[in-house]
């Protein structure tokens, strides 16, 4: 469905991402775990046209999607829910989960956010409040949820467990393994790598802007490289 | 009392000047961070541009007023792509030069095409109204009404529609609103077309009530940004607020005085202008000279009948 190949990256002279290839299928849930700085979140912000590719290419459903500009990248049906949860803060939650559908043109939009609210009841609650006064763990939900809106075909979620409260990044875990079971085909980038590996179909692991090991969720888990760097056990 | 509320009313046709005004400033600062400075000549530039259809070639008011939006919204979409746009991405004083330099080539144009005589816009609203000892001018009450009703649209327009929502966004979150699929290419020209039309407004009015000139451009964007710190950058409620609360009652002696009025007189039956008591321009002090008229437009010197010693 996604497929990068050899993408690199730069930020002014110097180079951040050093050819990278990804790959993901319908319906599956894809995570990139690594260290800080390792090129996970220039990967994402290079598919969803964030940031410019200086070499590589990106399609997705065979369609080429390389330095497309943003939001012809969220047309063609990727969304993604950026880190730190970027809500618009001064709207209201019913306003925020509104521009999550602003790419789209159907009548079946007022359907979808009953749904979402269904789905995060909280958000019901917090319907005509801003979201900047919304809490933390609660900012996630409304930015998984205005990322829902958008009816991807592929969703990215950009370390969507950051900065929260355990008791919140489980119900984070737990969310996005609803929205697998959905059918819904995930990219994930976690620093909480447990959590990503338990999720995660497939992974790959990132180290200083290149790809070092890849497998599924179970092989990365009990690799001992991967359980001593980044598992901590 | 009724002084009072006379003042509030005064006030109000002003206030809404600034609030259309302020509206304009407030759109393009939330969605580019810049101060927009030309804004006033541009609005000027409108009121000019409807004066010179109505005088020089003869047009109605309202046709004139329709072609000088569309030549303000196309006006605003250039210099959004020819002055703006190439500094985006840059350092944020470099928008601030070029707002500086752009404000002086329009008040430039506004010389070059239409001299450097003050100017009124000529309009057929001689009536007043007499509302328990409140006096409304015609006009003066047509610059209320219009302005609230731009200020009611441009309201529902940003929350009720989805290109209004998408500056919000903007504005509020650039990335993020990227991410939920806005061009964010085209909503700058979009703004810059609003906040120009609603500019073009304020030229009409203040050309309409008063009078254009050089120089007045630059003090009614002064007057904005006053409006703006005072509701708070980049808030639309809180332009309205501020442009209200600036806008008159608080300083009563400033408030010019309105009325229809030309520089030659000429539509003016009998040389008098019936708008009852008014301010005069120049003590601001408040004067009946009875049978109903009152003729103070000091700016001119052509009506001194008003028996102001500062004429």
């Amino acid at each position: 469905m996604l497929t990068v190949s050899d993408l690199r990256v730069s930020y002014g002279q110097i180079e951040v991402i050093h050819g990278v290839s990804i790959e993901v299928q319908e319906g599956e849930c894809v995570a990139l775990i690594g260290a800080n700085g390792a090129g996970k979140s220039s990967t994402l912000k290079a598919i969803c046209g964030l940031v410019t590719a200086t070499s590589g290419t990106i399609t997705f459903e065979g369609q080429d999607i390389t330095n497309q500009s943003g939001h012809n990248i969220v047309r063609a049906g990727i969304t993604m829910c950026p880190e730190g949860r970027q809500v618009f803060p001064q709207m209201t939650t019913l306003q925020n989960l509104r521009m999550g559908a602003y790419a789209r043109r159907d009548d079946e939009q007022a359907i979808d956010l009953e749904e979402m609210m269904n789905m995060f009841p909280i958000l019901r609650e917090r319907k005509h409040q801003a979201a900047g006064t919304l809490s933390g763990g609660e900012q996630e939900m409304l930015a998984i949820a205005r990322a829902l809106m958008a009816r991807p075909r592929l969703c990215i979620f950009d370390e969507p467990s950051l900065g929260l409260a355990p008791k919140i990044v489980a119900e984070v875990g737990a969310t996005i393994k609803r929205i697998k079971k959905m059918g819904k085909t995930i990219l994930l980038v976690e620093q909480n790598s447990l959590m990503a590996l338990r999720l995660a179909d497939r992974a790959y692991l990132f180290e200083a802007g290149e790809i070092v090991l890849s497998g599924t969720g179970e092989e990365l888990q009990s690799h001992p490289e991967v359980v001593k760097a980044y598992l901590g056990h | 009392m009724i002084e009072i509320l006379q003042q509030i009313i005064n006030g109000m046709a002003i206030g809404g000047v600034y609030v259309l005004i302020a509206l304009g400033l407030t759109t393009v600062f939330g969605i580019l961070g810049i101060a927009h400075f030309a804004h006033g000549s541009v609005s000027m530039f409108g009121g000019y541009l409807t004066f010179f259809f109505v005088v020089t070639w003869g047009l109605p008011l309202i046709a004139a007023i329709v072609i000088a939006l569309l030549v303000g919204l196309i006006l605003g979409i250039l210099i959004e792509l020819l002055a703006y746009r190439p500094v985006r991405n840059a350092n944020h004083i470099n928008a601030f030069i070029v707002a500086l330099g752009l404000t002086m080539m329009v008040e430039g144009l506004n010389l070059e095409f239409f001299g450097h005589e003050q100017v009124v816009i000529p309009t057929d609203f001689s009536w007043v109204f007499k509302i328990g000892g409140v006096t409304i001018p015609e006009l003066r009450l047509y610059t209320i009404l219009a302005a609230a009703l731009l200020i009611a649209a441009m309201t529902i327009f940003v929350e009720k529609t989805k290109t209004g929502q998408a500056i919000r966004a903007v504005a509020e979150n650039r990335d993020a609103a990227i991410l939920m699929g806005v061009n964010v290419n085209t909503i700058p020209l979009v703004v810059f077309s609003i906040s120009t039309a609603l500019g073009v407004c304020a030229g009409v009015m203040v050309g309409a009530l008063f009078a254009i000139a050089p120089g007045i451009g630059e003090g009614l964007v002064v007057k904005g940004f006053a409006v703006l710190i005072l509701g708070g950058l980049g808030s639309i409620p809180g332009a309205v607020v501020g442009g209200l609360v600036d806008g008159g009652p608080a300083r009563p002696g400033s408030v010019p005085h309105g009325g229809r009025n030309r520089p030659d007189g000429r539509n003016d039956p009998k040389g008098i202008r019936r708008a009852g008591p008014q301010l005069c321009n120049a003590c601001g002090g408040l004067r009946d000279l009875g049978g109903g008229g009152l003729r103070v437009r000091h700016v001119f010197g052509q009506y001194p009948e008003c028996g102001c010693a500062l004429v």
